[in-house]
């Protein structure tokens, strides 16, 4: 299986694409080889150096340790602990995690044991040995291994509370149908979806494609935006965040960190979209479900 | 051309950006650009601004919408970012006595976008005791371009003149003997020129005498046909798939290459369905090769190919007329 890298760099930085890409190849997916670490060294670009926020250390230490409290087969039941503390940890406004580069560093120069671990499938396809799949190493927010979870945190984070984040991460199902629907940029629409989800009314996979399905067809036709309309956002609580990232202390291991103090999303709007969302998806057609449940 | 279950608009909804102002300052109104629809937010060259405030006014078809059935209208600004999952909206208020137009502003915060933003404007009503119904909109949106010094729509690619051996970009540099590298990851395909290699930057910046301009123009195909053929092969592989496994439109220039190319490449296909065949050659990998040659035929012809390979054959057969002569 793949090492912890060796050296481990300091700080995070950029890997372009091309770079990355070359150095994702069936030996590094498959975990039978190391990426070239001292070769991902020279390739990369530097990040400017006076900022806490890029330390690998606390980044590395806190993978370090969602590999030692799951055990392998409990693996998918991590990313819903690691998601709110990555994303508490490094701090990072949207407009620095839209940059893939440095999700390409994290997964090659920085933990990509951890995305081995994660990420290896029992069985290979096609009579090739079990890889996993090169769009967790390099990919869009919702499949790269790292950012999937840095964007589930910030997209369903209510203000600085992570809960609804670790609802979402808490079923697989979610994480990889809600994360890639534009509708979820909408505050109010992805709590809404989440309480679904959290109350039981959408848990299985077709529940929650179903669910998926009907909300994102249904804004075709409505605005949510004026249905449920949330409250303008104001930058100053996400830069306070990021300045306090100095004299943070790590985050807590076993509580829930808090997010950038946003304010809470409108409280009024997400009932008023669960409740167009529950309605929707009781008529929703869901595979293997036969009657329309009660309600 | 999507079916509504009820009237909408068929009148025009124009939006125009009508002031910028960055923080608490007012910016010069060259800063944005009504023919092409875009504000360039980094013409005054500053990196620590906060946010940015964009006013608008929108003109809607008020004849019309004083005739339909719809109650309640209301109009949205809506800024979008793809690459930051960011949405803001702004409910506009109307102005003067007869709704024509309808005015206000949205703040952009800068710290929530990267690269280009979408301003776009909605109008919603209630109609048949439903509200909220999307009943219209602009079609011609604008762009905020956070990189942008002029507000013209950028190009369809970057290029990056850059010394591949010394310049700071590391990664360039086991490419130091290659005059270009074409990179397709990214917001814009990108082709890195390299000043290192001899003569390359002079030959594409020439003018001159007709043999130049001749060499110029079927070095500047090469490199364009080069460029087309790897967007091309990125955009195909990088397709998303919907719930069902259907591919969708990928958004962005990735979207402009496949559906300029795709009628050259699976000619007598439309749409969705070329999307689909495509995706399905790729993926099976039957009749994959077979397509690399139409590939290569809609490269060489949006890079003009043929034009510049005519130009270039024309002139070196005069120049050789001429030195025998």
């Amino acid at each position: 299986m793949t090492d912890k890298p060796e050296p481990l760099p300091d700080r995070l930085a950029l890997l372009s694409d091309i770079n990355a890409v070359k150095h994702i190849g069936m030996g590094v997916r498959s975990g039978r080889e190391n990426p070239p670490y001292i070769e991902l060294g020279r390739q990369v670009t530097s990040l400017p150096d006076d900022d806490v926020r890029l330390r690998v250390e606390p980044v590395r230490d806190l993978i370090d340790d969602v590999m030692h409290l799951y055990p392998p087969a409990e693996r998918t039941r991590a990313d819903a602990w690691l998601a709110p503390r990555l994303h508490a940890t490094l701090r990072l406004t949207r407009r620095e995690a839209a940059d893939e580069a440095m999700w390409n560093h994290l997964a090659l120069a920085v933990a990509p044991d951890y995305l081995v671990w994660r990420h290896l499938p029992a069985k290979g396809k096609d009579g090739l040995p079990p890889m996993v799949s090169a769009s967790r190493f390099r990919g869009a927010h919702y499949t790269q291994g790292f950012s999937r979870l840095w964007w589930a945190a910030e997209l369903f984070r209510n203000g600085a509370d992570y809960a609804p984040a670790v609802v979402a991460c808490g079923n697989q199902d979610v994480l990889n149908t809600l994360l890639r629907l534009d509708i979820i940029d909408h505050r109010p629409t992805a709590q809404a979806m989440i309480r679904l989800v959290a109350d039981g009314v959408a848990r299985t996979g077709r529940e929650v494609n179903a669910l998926a399905t009907v909300a994102n067809a249904a804004a075709g036709t409505l605005l949510y935006d004026v249905l449920a309309e949330d409250d303008d956002w104001y930058g100053d609580a996400l830069e306070a965040w990021v300045a306090g990232a100095d004299s943070a202390p790590v985050v807590s291991r076993r509580r829930l960190p808090d997010g950038p103090a946003d304010d809470p999303v409108s409280a009024p709007a997400v009932d008023t979209l669960a409740e167009r969302f529950r309605e929707l998806f009781q008529d929703a057609p869901v595979r293997g479900r036969t009657a329309p449940p009660e309600g | 051309m999507k079916v509504f279950p009820y009237r909408t608009l068929a009148g025009e909804v124009a939006l125009r950006v009508t002031a910028v102002k960055q923080d608490q300052k007012d910016l010069h109104t060259s800063v944005f650009s009504g023919d092409e629809r875009v504000v360039a937010l980094h013409q005054v060259e500053r990196d620590d601004w906060t946010y940015a405030r964009i006013g608008v006014t929108a003109t809607l078809p008020v004849k019309e919408l004083d005739e339909g059935p719809w109650q309640d209208v209301s109009v949205v600004l809506v800024l979008t970012e793809k690459a930051t999952n960011a949405r803001t909206t702004a409910v506009l208020r109307p102005r003067g006595s007869d709704n024509a137009e309808w005015t206000g502003r949205i703040r952009l915060w800068r710290a929530a976008h990267r690269s280009q933003a979408e301003l776009s404007v909605s109008v919603v009503a209630t109609v048949d005791g439903v509200p909220g119904r999307i009943i219209g909109g602009s079609e011609d949106n604008w762009v905020v371009d956070l990189t942008a010094r002029t507000p013209v729509r950028r190009r369809e690619l970057q290029i990056n003149e850059v010394d591949f051996a010394t310049g700071s970009e590391e990664w360039l540099r086991p490419f130091k003997d290659a005059p270009w590298i074409v990179e397709t990851s990214g917001d814009l395909p990108t082709v890195h020129l390299n000043t290192g290699f001899e003569g390359v930057s002079e030959l594409l910046n020439s003018g001159g005498a007709p043999l130049e301009r001749a060499v110029r123009d079927m070095l500047a195909t090469q490199i364009a046909t080069d460029i087309w053929t790897a967007v091309f092969h990125s955009a195909v592989s990088d397709l998303e798939l919907d719930e069902e496994g259907n591919p969708e439109w990928p958004g962005g220039w990735r979207d402009a290459v496949l559906r300029g190319m795709l009628s050259d490449v699976l000619p007598g296909m439309s749409g969705i369905d070329a999307l689909s065949e495509i995706h399905a050659r790729r993926r099976e990998s039957s009749g994959w090769n077979e397509l690399q040659p139409r590939i290569s035929y809609a490269a060489g012809r949006r890079a003009k190919v043929a034009r510049n390979l005519g130009t270039a054959i024309r002139v070196l057969d005069a120049s050789q007329k001429a030195s025998k002569a």
